[in-house]
């Protein structure tokens, strides 16, 4: 359960830092966010991140915390990576 | 992006050397020279994260433990057996079992060593029956992890030393690596399949940068763990007697060394009662290792040692009794800063306190590091086969480098899984039947060598991962003939040790099938005609060429490759 808790704020955390960046806004939307928007996309992304990190430390202690928030986020961010490559064998698929 | 990357990005046109380029160089040769051996030790290390499991799977006479028994218990009857086990031995240590691991590993000083002998025993014991294992002979996932820090086959001073230096170069691969690739956060999400040179290059990034803080930490924390050997000046420097010695030793380790028995008999006092001590202070499930000094003499001494569980340090954290009263003597339970510091990198690089969660992150994050290397290895090839005058003929080096990827990637997982066809296939009363398993190992990671030599590189490549893929998904059939806990056994009696490691093993191998379709469904393209422009704008090759200026020079884009990976 607090594994889940940390996945489940670092996955959408870094799922809003990569919507914060031009290339992936191009690459999802065909267009760039306006500034607004961006700024907003990442600061909620670091939020997230931040919340992730406080659970973990709240949970497991400095110590454990630390190491175990590290593997998450690790993780989130590979999950990450993958679903964009997937999103982009879809879109050359449907060419 | 600066002038000098500008400049790079031309064709044709060297410029002065920039800092990131030398770096780019630095990364290359330090990253490529050592990366053989270095994939083999993360790939080794990072199976090590689960060497207890692999343990318990070699030996599958032993039933699958429901519940850890309770140390107060099986203590006792252990340390019967040692008597005969171990008659005078002034030390000996059994290492408890846990949730992960069903044996008493114990090991022993030999009181008076034949010569030529090694002064030390070792054996497991079945923590039930206090006997030692009734199960065929094997080093278990113990062998992994040994190879992981001191190989095999050669003295381990010179092996560790060398498990050290490439540690070294790894560290200097990792930071040359960011510094090369500034860009490397921004670029963070960025994966361009189907582009050759810069889909491998993308991969690689994205494995180094997803796991930096788990490759930095691990590279690190492991040079630590081996730092007292390969930086011993400050320790000897500051600590010039013998006694002063012993004194940081006993701050680092829990290991207290054998005073002289006094020559007067005195039996032990009742072990259990002292272990029940130490778990109402710690807890029921925290004992790791209890070791008596000089029983039977009136200066015996018995250590409970708490274990690796839910503590990111191994630091030494012990009870000490006086063996024939069991007065206790002593409780440590903090060391000092620099102690402690050590204790903690050298517990994140074991990962051993970690419950299986973490565990498997650490494995999925370490496997991560294997492809990360793995990719770098294999992104020297892709580099340079475009600038082959004749792909067919390529010059010695490049070829040495091919065929030496082919083995070292797709020949060790051959050579990993032999082991464990050699555990479950060789006569159970062989001589030396621990060491052939290791044998086994080496015999055919060696063949897979002669093999990648000897045919093309493509074919090798598949022909190989296909081996390595049979080879894993195998391996639960052997098992099923072989043994009478086959996989659905496992799963329905809820045997996770057994049904993970097996399921495991179909994963890897499906991995390796997916390899080996994608290898050879890739068509080599013919050789460039013409340099295709970037996609979509010209900020994209700037981004290629900060990374790999020198390919750049010549090439400019990399999206035509011949190694190109996507079908």
């Amino acid at each position: 359960m607090n594994h889940l808790a940390i996945q489940l704020l670092s996955l959408p955390a870094f799922a809003l830092l990569a919507l914060a960046m031009d290339r992936h806004q191009l690459d999802l939307f065909g267009r760039e966010l306006a500034p607004g928007q961006t700024r907003g996309l990442r600061r909620f992304g670091w939020l997230a991140l931040l919340a992730s990190l406080a659970v973990a430390v709240a949970l497991k202690g400095w110590s454990l915390g630390l190491v175990t928030w590290c593997g998450h986020i690790s993780l989130s961010a590979a999950i990450v990576i993958l679903s964009m490559m997937a999103w982009e064998q879809r879109k050359s698929v449907k060419k | 992006m600066t002038a000098i990357e500008k400049k790079n990005s031309k064709p044709g046109k060297p410029a002065a050397r920039g800092i990131r380029q030398t770096m780019s160089d630095l990364h290359i040769w330090a990253g490529l020279l050592v990366g053989w051996i270095l994939y083999a030790m993360f790939l080794t290390g990072t199976v090590s994260y689960f060497k207890e499991e692999i343990s318990q799977w070699m030996r599958p006479e032993l039933a699958h433990q429901a519940v850890v028994p309770d140390p107060a218990e099986v203590v006792p009857r252990i340390a019967q057996e040692m008597q005969q086990v171990a008659p005078g031995s002034n030390q000996w240590s059994l290492g408890m079992p846990d949730a992960r691991n069903n044996v008493v590993s114990a090991f022993w000083r030999i009181a008076k060593p034949e010569k030529g002998e090694r002064g030390f025993g070792s054996a497991v014991f079945d923590p039930q029956t206090g006997q030692k294992v009734a199960s065929r002979e094997t080093v278990g996932g113990e062998f992994f992890y040994r190879f992981h820090f001191q190989f095999h086959y050669m003295p381990v001073l010179w092996a560790r030393w060398l498990a050290s230096f490439c540690a070294m170069f790894m560290l200097v691969a990792i930071v040359s690596g960011v510094i090369t690739h500034k860009k490397i956060f921004v670029d963070f999400f960025t994966f361009r399949g189907g582009k050759g040179q810069r889909s491998w290059l993308d991969a690689h990034n994205a494995l180094s940068v997803f796991g930096l803080p788990f490759h930095a930490m691990i590279t690190y924390t492991g040079l630590v763990t081996l730092m007292t050997m390969t930086m011993p000046w400050a320790s000897t420097a500051a600590f010039k007697t013998q006694a002063e010695r012993q004194a940081m030793q006993s701050e680092i380790s829990a290991f207290i060394p054998a005073g002289k028995p006094s020559g007067e008999a005195a039996p032990l006092a009742p072990l259990g009662d002292m272990v029940r001590q130490a778990q109402q202070r710690w807890g029921e499930d925290r004992i790791g290792r209890v070791t008596v000094n000089n029983a039977g003499d009136t200066s015996a001494r018995v250590i409970v040692t708490y274990g690796d569980f839910e503590r990111v340090s191994i630091s030494p954290k012990y009870m000490l009794f006086e063996g024939s009263t069991g007065k206790l003597l002593e409780v440590k339970d903090q060391v000092g800063a620099a102690a402690e510091t050590r204790g903690v990198l050298y517990a994140l690089h074991l990962g051993r306190f970690g419950d299986t969660t973490v565990r498997w992150l650490y494995f999925l994050t370490s496997l991560a590091g294997t492809a990360m290397v793995g990719t770098g290895l294999v992104m020297w090839t892709v580099k340079r086969r475009t600038k082959l005058p004749n792909p067919d003929k390529p010059y010695f080096g490049f070829w040495l480098v091919e065929r030496l990827n082919i083995a070292a990637i797709a020949g060790l997982s051959i050579a990993m899984a032999a082991m464990l066809w050699a555990n479950r296939l060789l006569p159970l009363e062989m001589e030396k039947r621990s060491d052939w398993e290791i044998h086994w190992f080496f015999i055919l990671w060696g063949a897979s060598l002669v093999w990648a030599m000897l045919r093309p590189a493509k074919r090798a490549w598949v022909e190989l991962l296909w081996a390595g893929c049979a080879a894993l998904a195998l391996l639960p059939v052997v098992n099923v003939l072989t043994t009478d806990r086959p996989l659905w056994r496992s799963l329905i009696e809820g045997d996770w040790v057994f049904s993970g490691l097996e399921l495991s093993l179909l994963a890897l191998a499906a991995l390796h099938a997916w390899l080996a379709v994608r290898t050879w469904r890739h068509k080599p393209k013919p050789k460039p005609q013409r340099q295709v422009a970037p996609r979509p704008a010209p900020a994209r090759a700037a981004d290629v060429g900060a990374v790999v200026p020198s390919a750049v020079a010549n090439s400019a884009v990399i999206a035509t490759d011949l190694q190109e990976a996507r079908p």
